[in-house]
């Protein structure tokens, strides 16, 4: 129906202005760094060479960018029906919780175990986003500070769990638990590396999810997102939708959980989510989010995480420049209807 | 002190490609009431909002008393002793009428507040106009009326002596409207000059020494009232002569597809809005309800479609009862409902018109199979209904927000309708349209009703009930003070029972 | 074991502990409650307390003045705020995304900042705190003079602070204009008051107030500065704002529930109390999200809440 010339002018336009917010983020964290007394080419350059400068080093990437798109991707579907869900590290956390909990304690064929663990990822994800669904429905209360209570309160359950109820006894008092069988863990693709088939079931997400907004149930969530008014006065439950949407989104964070214990570390350990759950946020925001872009997003702040920390090893320049990006990223993101609206002034 | 307090020379302003004022020139005297008539969309608020500072003119010269001022904020035109009522009342809610009045004013015990002066400030002014107003109340306590009344006191505490009165009669009974022409006049006994903006004839005449008129953006005349007639002001707004003439097919009206019994709910804050309220619509019939807005209306549409509460009494669509069902279950059994506020409630201003069209019906057969949306199914509906309803629009793929007000209504219309409802409600809907659009609902209303659809319509708009009903209801307070059979009813009658009394030559 | 509990000297430790575990979430508060109360949802305050917590630390370290740490952290924070302010009133952004990004910011920026400035060591660099002030009589009053009359300056300061904004907020036209820009913003410009100054100084102030909480943790409390030390309390306060019903007195109170489970969960542990102290850590945060439970019917938000504002469209 369109002519490549047409798909190439619509996608300039889209893929333009987020590449623009991650430049400007970039030049701004780099006069902070001469502010600071470090070398901000130096830096960048550690940067990248950190995250590109061999196979191992590019499958680290694809190892952290596959939890991080199906965490984005769940926060995408509560963001856009205006859900402020801040809890995806908390969701993460019982999700993998669940998970690891019926892989060491049900007894059944691998086969059968697998996919079970898998649910229970996607059902201990969806009860923790739930409880804040629930929460917003019923009592209005505002779900940012409630996802976020949330998070705090799930990683002190794994902390509890790992150091008491959970913990491997042959473990030297590690927080840990025990490792789940090896039937149940991740095929790693590339010998070597630490890259398993989470990347797969990301990208199969992404696809789904795709498909999800062309669903009722997506049309009816992004009503709802676009105003709650129009929803109830067209017929929608309002509050049951919303709860759908935070139990949607908190499982897939969920699954992202799965994706991690079972693609890497294989048991549950003290914090687990480390952070994932703010910079899917940030991920999801660049993205606009879209499930295509969300993929190329993901992959971007993998890439600087994964250079971020070869960067603080080699180069002595704290992580912490990594936050102020993603921080910076998204101001700049957010900021772009400043420009447009400039643009309209002069018309 | 010159003879005019203002002059505007040849005004222009743009908003993008439309022109709202067109080279517009007025004069308003001292001591002297201005009427400014103009259909909606005229540009009759945005001439006052230059003249009050809240917009910068393109082009021309503004003058008053005799000097050439630039305005270019209301802090200025609150300087120049200007001020403005505005149709959405600038008061605080939760703030007393005092400290409503004093917000923004200099305190005599800098930093703090200064309460006391002020409160025996507003109580000797509110004698001397006949306000009645109490300092100490809450705007949210006041009645509508009682609320102008205190926009009308910050003024005259303001040594406001330019008065401009945005439409300020469509929100006042008929004797609340009396009222306030009373004030009008004793302000102007006292030299102050005022400018009346309205679309409504009656008052126009009622009340001003002169009158412009303003159509699509242009002065197109200006005359002493007294040399004026209804025809010729008419012609003036509307560039012809509007006899709203409808088709009126000739129906029998059926049996009731609509009823209350004794419905009683509660408002958003808590306080009874409906009373015991009990009628009903029959099929093929236009059961007009009339009121002042404020008295229940948009509870009862409400209570009617399933998306309030009652607190006590039933609602029956045909004989089944649908008390307290949800608003799904009215959808599903051929309710449409246009809203009072068609861009908050009746549409998604941020989304296309392909998708306005589907909210209520996305989730069938053809627009969705198996739980997956049909985009073309989707995209030809609204081709469909673009066409037969004349939306002028650049496409289906449009946002709402990019419509007239005309076209937007338009686009409810045509959803509400193409569902083939056995009942239609309309809560004002022909509420800040043009004539043209006006017309287009109104007569699309009347083919409703031909075609045996049991219609509830809902105004503030006598005209509007009078033309268009075949019973007139009058809500008063949550209350239906009676109702009557469209040849029994008279205008002074309705008017009376919009205010309250039911007694026959009761004030 | 509970006998412990019940003794004079646990209760007036835990009490004293309880006042003083309410100052950072109660400073916070206090700011936001302009903040809102002009309209202005600031969830980026946990970032800007950080930012304002590594400056306090770094001016205390640098002169050996508390009061240039305070001030320096009273600075930062205004600064920083200012990022936060004009995202939401000149870009009129979504509030809630704005204040993530103010909070990663704030985040990475006060580490970047500490290790900028001290590099790593072994051992944290560390500063004198403030040293409890024992304020004459009223500190000899049985019970109420160690809990509320043993302080350390910076409660003191929260206090006064707190009855100034309450004069600030209800009895000056400032505050009559800050209450009504958040109720009806088209009204209060149409009566001159400048809409944007208004919220960008409450959004000022709030930046101050937390920039000064922040402080209160590394040169108040603890005499150093740690990653993510403010742990939470900048959201912590957003929740008292609401619960309090953005009313500074009553914000005192509710900072004081939470400073009571702060302090509570502190001694038990010490004790060795048979609840696994996770649980104890997690009580503050599950406290919150009761209380935001218990608001649900009465809030009387300011009307304009989180709604940015322009002129001239209708």
């Amino acid at each position: 129906m369109k002519s490549g010339a047409g798909r190439t002018a619509r996608i300039l336009p889209a893929v333009l202005p987020p590449l623009i917010s991650v430049l400007l983020a970039f030049i701004v964290g780099g006069l902070l760094l001469i502010l600071l007394g470090y070398n901000p080419l130096e830096a960048y350059a550690m940067l990248f060479r950190g995250a590109f400068g061999s196979t191992n080093r590019i499958c680290e990437i694809l190892v952290k960018a596959a939890p991080l798109i199906i965490l984005a991707l769940g926060i995408s579907i509560a963001f856009k029906s205006q859900i402020w869900n801040i809890g995806g590290d908390g969701q993460f956390t019982i999700g993998a919780i669940f998970s690891v909990w019926v892989a060491l304690n049900v007894g059944l064929p691998p086969v059968l175990l697998a996919p079970l663990t898998f649910l229970a990822a996607f059902a201990g994800g969806a009860f923790w986003g739930g409880i804040a669904g629930l929460l917003k429905s019923r009592f209005n209360a505002n779900e940012v500070i409630t996802t976020l209570m949330l998070n705090y309160i799930a990683v002190y359950i794994l902390g509890w769990l790992v150091l008491g109820p959970m913990m491997d006894p042959a473990g030297h008092g590690f927080p840990q638990t025990q490792l789940v069988g090896e039937a149940l863990r991740m095929p790693i693709l590339i010998a070597h590396t630490r890259l398993h088939g989470g990347i797969i079931l990301a990208l199969i997400m992404v696809v789904l999810i795709y498909f999800f907004w062309k669903t009722t149930l997506g049309f009816r969530i992004e009503l709802v997102g676009k105003s709650v008014k129009v929803a109830r006065y067209a017929g929608i439950n309002v509050p049951r939708t919303m709860v759908l949407t935070m139990v949607i989104s908190g499982g897939m964070a969920g699954i992202a959980g799965w994706c991690e214990v079972f693609g890497i570390h294989y048991r549950l350990l003290d914090h687990l989510a480390a952070g994932y759950g703010y910079l899917a946020i940030v991920v999801a925001l660049l993205a606009d989010l879209n499930p295509i872009g969300i993929i190329i997003s993901a992959f971007f702040f993998s890439a600087l995480m994964v250079g971020g920390a070869t960067m603080e090893r080699m180069a002595g320049i704290p992580f912490s420049l990594v936050d102020i990006i993603e921080g910076l990223v998204i101001i700049f993101v957010i900021s772009r209807v400043i420009y447009t609206r400039w643009r309209g002034d002069r018309a | 002190m010159t003879e005019y307090a203002v002059r505007m020379r040849k005004i222009t302003k743009r908003f993008g490609a439309l022109i709202a004022n067109d080279h517009i020139s007025l004069d308003l005297r001292w001591g002297s009431i201005h009427g400014l008539l103009g259909e909606n969309g005229a540009g009759k608020t945005t001439l006052m909002n230059i003249l009050y500072g809240l917009y910068h003119p393109d082009q021309g010269e503004i003058e008053v008393d005799g000097h050439p001022v630039r305005i270019d904020s209301p802090l200025q035109a609150m300087e120049l002793d200007i001020g403005m009522v505005h149709q959405h009342f600038m008061l605080v809610r939760p703030f007393t009428v005092t400290e409503n009045i004093v917000l923004g004013l200099p305190s005599a015990r800098r930093p703090f507040l200064d309460l006391k002066a002020a409160t025996r400030r507003i109580e000797e002014l509110s004698a001397k106009y006949q306000l009645k107003i109490d300092p100490s109340a809450r705007i949210w306590q006041l009645s509508v009326g009682e609320a102008q009344r205190v926009e009308i006191l910050k003024n005259i505490y303001l040594d406001t002596r330019i008065l401009i009165l945005d439409e300020p009669t469509t929100v006042l009974t008929p004797q609340e409207i009396r009222e306030l022409f009373e004030i009008m006049r004793l302000m102007k006994a006292d030299g102050k000059s005022i400018i009346l903006i309205t679309h409504k004839l009656e008052e126009i005449l009622a009340v001003t020494d002169e009158i412009s008129v303003l159509r699509a953006g242009k002065l197109v005349g200006n005359t002493p009232t007294d040399r004026t007639t209804r025809n010729e002001l008419t012609r003036m707004m509307v560039g012809r002569n509007v006899l709203f003439d409808f088709s009126r097919k000739r129906t029998r009206p059926g049996r009731a597809v609509l009823k209350a019994r004794r419905v009683s709910a509660l408002g958003d804050k808590g306080l009874p809005a409906l009373r015991e309220v009990s009628f009903e619509v029959r099929k093929g019939e236009i059961l007009g309800v009339a009121g002042v807005a404020g008295n229940g209306q948009k509870e009862l549409c409400q209570v009617l479609s399933g998306l309030r509460p009652v607190t006590s009494g039933r609602v029956f669509l045909g004989e089944r009862d649908f008390t307290n069902r949800p608003p799904k279950e009215f959808i599903d059994n051929q309710m449409a409902y246009i809203p009072e506020d068609r861009q908050e409630t009746g549409l998604v201003m941020e989304a296309g018109l392909t998708k306005n069209f589907i909210i209520k019906n996305f989730d069938r057969r053809p627009f969705s199979r198996r739980g997956f949306l049909n985009g073309p199914a989707v995209k030809k509906n609204a081709g469909q209904l673009i066409e037969e309803f004349n939306i002028k629009t650049v496409s289906g793929q449009a946002r709402a927000k990019e419509l007239s007000g005309g076209n937007q209504q338009k686009v409810v219309l045509a959803r509400e309708i193409s569902s083939k409802p056995k009942i239609l409600i309309a809560n004002q809907p022909t509420h800040g349209l043009d004539v043209g659009a006006t017309e287009y609902v109104r007569q699309c209303l009347l083919d409703q009703r031909g075609e045996g659809v049991g219609v509830l319509l809902i105004s503030a708009d006598l005209d509007e009930i009078f033309q268009l009903s075949d019973r007139i209801a009058v809500i008063f307070k949550g209350e239906i003070m009676d109702i009557i059979d469209r040849p029994d009813a008279q205008l002074e009658l309705v008017g009376r029972l919009m205010a309250g009394s039911r007694e026959e030559g009761a004030a | 074991m509970l006998d412990q509990l019940f003794t004079a000297g646990f209760v007036i430790s835990f009490l004293a502990g309880a006042v003083r575990m309410s100052v950072p979430i109660l400073l916070p508060a206090l700011g936001e409650i302009f903040t809102e109360r002009a309209g202005i949802l600031n969830l980026g305050l946990e970032g800007i307390m950080l930012v304002g917590s590594v400056c306090g630390f770094w001016g205390t370290y640098a002169t050996g003045s508390l009061l240039v740490g305070l001030l320096a952290a009273v600075a930062a924070g205004i600064l920083f705020s200012l990022v936060m302010a004009f995202l939401c009133i000149t870009v009129r952004a979504n509030q809630i995304i704005a204040g993530t990004a103010v909070t990663i910011l704030g985040g990475g920026l006060s580490i970047l900042i500490f290790r900028a400035v001290f590099g790593i060591r072994m051992l944290p660099p560390s500063v004198e705190i403030f040293h409890p002030l024992h304020i004459p009589l009223l500190s000899k009053i049985p019970l109420l003079g160690p809990i509320l009359f043993q302080q350390n300056l910076m409660v003191y300061l929260t206090w006064a602070l707190m009855i100034v904004s309450g004069i600030v907020l209800f009895k000056t036209t400032f505050g009559l204009k800050v209450r009504a820009v958040g109720e009806h913003p088209r009204a209060a410009d149409s009566r001159g008051i400048n809409v944007i100054l208004i919220r960008y100084i409450c959004v000022m102030i709030g930046g101050g107030f937390a920039g000064l909480g922040g402080a209160f943790l590394s040169i108040g409390f603890m005499n150093t500065f740690l990653d993510q030390m403010t742990g939470g309390r900048g959201f912590i306060a957003v929740a008292v704002v609401i619960f309090s019903r953005w009313n500074p007195y009553r914000a005192m109170g509710a900072a004081l529930i939470f400073g009571c489970a702060n302090a509570l969960q502190l001694r038990l542990q010490a004790l060795g109390f048979p609840i696994p102290h996770q649980f104890l850590l997690a009580f503050p945060y599950v406290l919150t999200i009761l209380a935001l439970i218990s608001v649900s019917k009465r809030a009387e938000v300011p009307a304009a809440f989180t709604i940015p504002y322009t002129r001239g469209e209708s």
